[in-house]
């Protein structure tokens, strides 16, 4: 991992041959040529780097992206991405902050703290960027800003797509490990007859969850056996349209409900189907008040207030862009 | 009233596992969903069941989670099983882990003192609340 961004070791060298290439923001490069520079580098094969670039690239992966990609980068369902040789990639603004910062030429930044790893099964949520920039702004400026105070600028964990998210924050907070629940957002349509299901949690594929809800809705061979268990799980689902959109990288699944159902009773039975919901277990190595004074710590001879500018500039050309 | 009928739903783990047992495949539920079964109030994260080893049940569960698994190319072979430690398969209800090699291991011991309990309208077999908190300390330290 580069201790000066807490980007991992394969990132950073993905970024490293970015830059080797000339790839910048709106210049990108040939994935293939990327993932050759990276084996020469590192020695891992195209096939293994190309998962690693193309989540570094994914909007719905992580807060802060390191690569902007160009071409067929898969979707959250089953589409998967284009080959390397028909991919293009460049680095984003973040990614060259991470870069700058690794070389020695910028104070750290925290794009790992930001990113977590969550998104490669590990226990480290993401957290909002700009919360983060302002919580570290806080330890700089007032060392002595109370832990609770950081907590509750930093807030809850950012798992994208607006989905909801609730549990133990404050244990999460505390380093202690404990499991978080994701919700889609699940409402009903204007005419109150259909349930739409849209905002599904980063570690949720909407195509596997369309699925899901279809075989929920079939007979079971034992429901005549246990007509109490068929009744709790049986989805009264009259119809299910997927209404997704690659063009707008929205993910839409439209419900109706059964004959003698309501929306509202479908929506109620929907908030329970796991993909719908998920779960993520996470586990911070300290507290989060904690990490970001060790942080601040851990950098205090440098020049972290100008290296956070930067990174809030880098944060902000991306929501400019999206 | 028993605790469990007093709250207004089951925890979908706890449904995954009732499931699994209309579906005839025989377990011993242990874990949260177990602990919650028996009374205590304790968050539910998924359904941990230790599967009984023989040949015919293990059928019965390869069939039974192609039912319900969301991941059916993750499935392994039936044929796989006998060699498993631990299988995790991702449900509509959550998540199952299959603990194959306790089952291989504990099976007898933990059916001794295994209780009954009724979800819905099935009797779902749950090892005794001592061996779920013994197994809990030996692997959640």
């Amino acid at each position: 991992m580069g201790d000066r961004s807490g980007v991992g070791l394969v990132e950073c060298t993905i970024l490293e041959a970015l830059d080797s290439l000339g790839a910048r923001p709106r210049r990108h490069r040939r994935s293939a040529k990327v993932l050759e520079r990276v084996e020469e580098r590192i020695g891992l094969a195209p096939g293994y780097a190309y998962e690693v670039l193309l989540d570094l690239a994914r909007p719905w992966k992580m807060p802060l992206l390191l690569v902007d990609g160009q071409g067929n980068f898969g979707s959250r369902g089953n589409d998967p991405a284009a080959n390397y040789r028909y991919t293009d990639a460049g680095l984003t603004r973040a990614g060259e902050v991470v870069l700058a910062a690794e070389r020695g030429e910028l104070a750290p930044v925290p794009v790992g703290l930001i990113n977590g790893n969550v998104y490669r099964e590990g226990l480290r949520p993401p957290f909002c960027p700009q919360a983060i920039i302002e919580a570290l702004r806080e330890v700089i400026q007032r060392p002595r800003v109370t832990s609770k105070d950081l907590a509750s600028i930093v807030g809850p964990p950012c798992f994208l797509n607006g989905c909801t998210v609730t549990g133990d924050y404050a244990a999460m907070a505390a380093g202690r490990p404990t499991t978080l629940r994701l919700e889609a957002r699940v409402t009903m349509s204007d005419d109150h007859r259909r349930v739409l299901i849209e905002n599904f949690p980063p570690n949720a594929n909407p195509d596997e969850v369309a699925h899901t809800l279809a075989d929920r809705a079939r007979m079971r061979t034992w429901a005549a056996e246990h007509p109490g268990l068929y009744g709790r799980t049986h989805l009264p689902l009259g119809d299910l349209r997927d209404e997704s959109s690659q063009a707008r990288d929205t993910d839409l699944l439209v419900c109706v409900p059964a004959r003698g159902t309501t929306a509202e009773q479908l929506r109620e039975q929907l908030m329970n189907v796991y993909g719908v919901y998920t779960t993520v277990r996470v586990d911070l190595p300290r507290s989060l008040p904690a990490m970001l004074r060790n942080w601040v710590k851990a950098h205090a001879d440098e020049d972290l207030l100008n290296s956070l500018a930067a990174l809030e500039n880098a944060v902000r050309s991306q929501a400019a862009r999206s | 009233m028993s605790a469990q009928q007093e709250r207004p739903g089951y925890p979908a783990p706890v449904l995954a596992a009732t499931i699994l047992a209309a579906e005839g495949v025989s377990f011993l539920l242990v874990g949260s969903a177990a602990l919650w079964l028996h009374g205590v109030p304790i968050p539910v994260g998924d359904a941990d069941v230790v599967i009984e080893p023989a040949e015919e049940n293990l059928r019965r569960l390869g069939d039974a989670l192609a039912e319900f698994a969301l991941r059916h190319q993750e499935l392994p072979r039936v044929r796989a099983l006998p060699w498993l430690n631990v299988l995790r398969v991702v449900t509509s209800y959550g998540i199952v882990d299959c603990l194959l090699e306790r089952g291989r291991l504990d099976w007898q011991k933990l059916c001794q003192s295994a209780v009954r309990i009724p979800v819905a309208d099935v009797d779902v077999p749950v090892a005794a609340q001592a061996d779920v908190w013994a197994l809990r300390r030996r692997f959640k330290g």
